[in-house]
């Protein structure tokens, strides 16, 4: 601005020669517009200007910077939380459909009609699962493709269990290997989608609890940098001018690293509450959701061992499998839900009966009672329920936990994210008045 | 200009760090299903021969009374464990299938062994095997008798032994009611027939329709299922399981004057026990004169096949290796 209207006197203060004078002297000017820029930058103001453009930057980008930090730290926190969400839904479609599954293969095992409390579970746990299916793909997009196709193969599945009711319904034999081919299908179709399904979100949540922390980088080093610069120009205007301190630049200085240690605190702060949380809550959760997995797992397999009358090893080797890893989860929850540990040491005292009067006494029938009866205390179908429910409640409290926990350590962040553009802004501008004040002694 | 430029610059630039660490996530891979091996099966070594195949042990004397088994014989030891446990089937139609009603698994296959155990005067078990599972659950010992519909041949007798004949069976196949055919020859080539896994129908399916595509299944509901869901035309097995199969499908109907092969059912024992196959052959006797035989024959088959013929006529002399 000072050079536009300054320099033209300058040019056009000699008497107005002729045209054809004129003419020559006016163009080199206009075609070398370097040399204005070069004359702008020269002497001692010409390197003030310099130093006020590059702090007055660096302010503004340190704001950007800031900004960006706390925009990615919380986006993390909200995308970790989300994703935590997610999994817990996706586990939730498992639990459902195993649970599911465990209701049809027992029809298997006593004749006659299916108990419509057995039956209306099973409904139940599909529409469950199907509910869950639309709104984990409305949660994740990424999670579509793979849902989707989920959702095929459970169409084909449910398709056979009514193929086999249908048949059942007419005395028909045939219905139980429609039986079997509808659980061999969820096993072999449906199972391997949840689990590629868990694996992602799992990394997922990974991710973006790692992320949370990176916020700090961009807000650290802008920090640094910037102050780096602002020290300069205030120890250059010092040397130049002979006055010990800029206000205006060392209170922008001040603001930047105001700035910069309560945003480090909140994000360090955030990032150990959310560390915390996965360390405890989230460790919880996974643990629960893999436990009630793999317990669906083998009340299914108990079914199956019993279903396959003596030539089931390979389900009874696949039942010990599911429940050491029920035994390996319970225990990292072991402080937490005491109250599922108990259901599930009943249920595997009731299991070793279960095989013995099978593989032992040969008593089929009474393994078979012990096994879907519903006496309270004494057989496994109603101890497996007490530890659904209480594994339900327990995962339902440590998942509400994690979402709580993380949008706290969110909700707890300093409007950074988006004052941070103006803190940048204010600091330019008080370097810039910093600065003006030693320019104006050169005009 | 210039400072729209930068403006605008400075926007693009926000954008983009705003950007970076979004919730673009990789789409979760969706696993891909092992495509299954189809491996043709093998041409097959020749079927062993043997002069009798039917030839089993005769039984030594009288019927032994239970509880006056020779010491150290088999059948001790199953009235010392006291019970019999029965390798069977649980889903074929009136030889051994599972009632859907009651839950109990019964057949004419299952009236055999239940006269086998009460003669040794112990209770029943029966465990529910597959077609492929019927010799290796003999040889390992897990079970004392095989019924499933098992046809004597010499390739089974070299790792097995065989009772006497209790039934004649015979392979027919099973088409479609909208289908023409008289015969497996009318139907095109590479025209799909399920036969159960591991069993004699499948060779003689290979062995007399060698145009035709063998498709297997576990057991013979598998083929039912197979059928029902039209991934199979037709399924080729025992008359006996057929007419079970059609029994529970109206759309079905078997093939009435093709009857390709002979297929005496015996019952399946190890070949360690020469004394217990002499018990059973007893046992079987003793059914088949005293009409229990003919009454369990009529119960299951007098529907499908009619009335029972005379019970087949047993065949010894085998020598215990």
């Amino acid at each position: 601005m000072t050079q536009t209207t300054s320099a033209p006197p300058v040019i056009w203060s000699p008497p107005p020669p002729p045209s054809v004078a004129t003419a020559p002297a006016g163009t080199p000017r206009r075609s070398r517009p370097s040399g204005a820029i070069q004359a702008w930058f020269a002497g001692t103001p010409g390197r003030m200007r310099l130093v006020l453009i590059l702090s007055a930057a660096m302010a503004v980008l340190f704001g950007l910077a800031a900004a960006q930090g706390f925009r990615e730290s919380d986006g993390a926190l909200k995308r970790a939380e989300a994703n935590t969400a997610q999994l817990v839904r996706i586990q939730g479609i498992h639990t459902n459909l195993v649970s599911a599954n465990a209701d049809a293969t027992n029809a298997f095992l006593v004749g006659g009609l299916e108990p419509p409390a057995q039956r209306q579970h099973f409904v139940d746990s599909m529409a469950q699962a199907s509910k869950l299916i639309t709104e984990a793909a409305t949660a994740q997009p990424a999670d579509q493709a793979a849902l989707g196709q989920l959702n095929t193969t459970l169409l084909t599945y449910q398709g056979l269990v009514e193929q086999a009711r249908a048949n059942n319904r007419q005395g028909l034999p045939i219905g139980s290997q429609y039986l079997k081919d509808a659980s061999a299908s969820l096993q072999e179709d449906s199972l391997p989608l949840l689990d590629a399904l868990v694996k992602a979100n799992e990394s997922r949540v990974g991710t973006e609890f790692d992320g949370i922390g990176n916020g700090s980088y961009w807000l650290i080093i802008g920090g640094l940098v910037t102050l780096l610069v602002l020290a300069y120009a205030l120890w250059w205007l010092a040397k130049r001018t002979h006055r010990y301190l800029n206000l205006p630049i060392a209170a922008a200085a001040a603001l930047v690293l105001l700035t910069m240690v309560v945003g480090g605190a909140a994000l360090s702060s955030a990032g150990s509450k959310a560390k915390d949380t996965r360390g405890h809550a989230y460790a919880d959760t996974l643990a629960l959701s893999r436990a009630r997995i793999a317990a669906y797992d083998a009340k299914s397999n108990e079914s199956l061992t019993l279903i396959a009358r003596g030539s089931g090893e390979a389900f009874q080797t696949a039942w010990t499998k599911s429940a050491a890893e029920v035994d390996k989860q319970l225990a990292i929850v072991a402080a937490t839900s005491p109250a599922v540990q108990t259901p599930w040491t009943q249920y595997k005292a009731i299991h070793a009966t279960i095989r013995d009067l099978d593989a032992k006494q040969g008593k089929w029938g009474d393994a078979v009672a012990r096994s879907v009866g519903t006496n309270t205390g004494t057989d496994a179908g109603t101890i497996f329920g007490d530890f659904d429910e209480a594994s339900a409640a327990s995962l339902g409290a440590t998942s509400t936990k994690v979402s709580t926990e993380l949008s706290d350590a969110r909700h707890g962040l300093p409007p950074i994210g988006w004052l941070g553009l103006p803190i940048g802004i204010v600091a330019a501008l008080l370097v810039a008045w910093g600065m003006s004040q030693r320019l104006g002694e050169y005009r | 200009m210039k400072k729209q430029l930068i403006a605008a610059g400075a926007a693009a630039a926000l954008f983009a760090l705003t950007a970076c660490g979004s919730s673009n996530y990789e789409a979760t891979p969706v696993p891909t299903k092992p495509v299954p091996v189809e491996t043709p099966p093998a041409p097959g070594t020749l079927p062993l021969k043997c002069d009798n195949a039917l030839a089993s042990y005769a039984p030594d004397g009288p019927l032994p009374a239970p509880g006056q088994f020779p010491a150290g014989s088999y059948m001790a030891q199953i009235k010392q464990r006291g019970r019999l446990i029965a390798g069977v089937s649980a889903d074929s139609l009136h030889l051994g299938s599972r009632n859907p009603i009651s839950g109990d698994i019964e057949g004419f296959d299952i009236d055999m062994v239940k006269a086998v155990a009460q003669a040794l005067g112990v209770e029943l078990e029966l465990r529910v095997i597959s077609s492929p599972q019927r010799l290796p659950v003999l040889i390992d010992g897990s079970v004392d008798i095989v019924a499933r519909n098992m046809t004597i041949n010499c390739d089974r007798w070299s790792q097995i032994a065989f009772s006497a004949e209790y039934y004649r069976s015979g392979q027919k196949s099973l088409v479609p009611l909208s289908s023409n055919a008289k015969s497996l020859n009318d139907l095109p080539p590479g025209t799909a027939i399920c036969t159960p896994t591991g069993s004699t129908s499948y060779t003689n399916l290979r062995k007399n329709f060698r145009l035709l595509k063998a498709v297997t299944a576990d057991t013979d509901g598998g083929c039912l299922v197979l059928f029902q869901q039209g991934k199979v035309f037709g399924i080729s097995g025992d008359d006996t399981v057929l007419a079970g199969d059609a029994a529970q499908d109206p759309y079905a109907r078997v093939i009435k004057g093709e009857r390709f092969s002979d297929e005496p059912y015996g019952l399946g024992m190890s070949k360690k026990h020469p004394e217990f196959v002499q018990f059973v052959n007893g046992v079987l006797e003793q059914i088949k004169a005293d009409g229990r035989w003919k009454a369990s024959y009529n119960k299951w088959f007098a529907a499908d096949l009619g009335p029972a013929p005379a019970p087949p006529k047993p065949v010894y002399g085998r020598v215990p290796e």
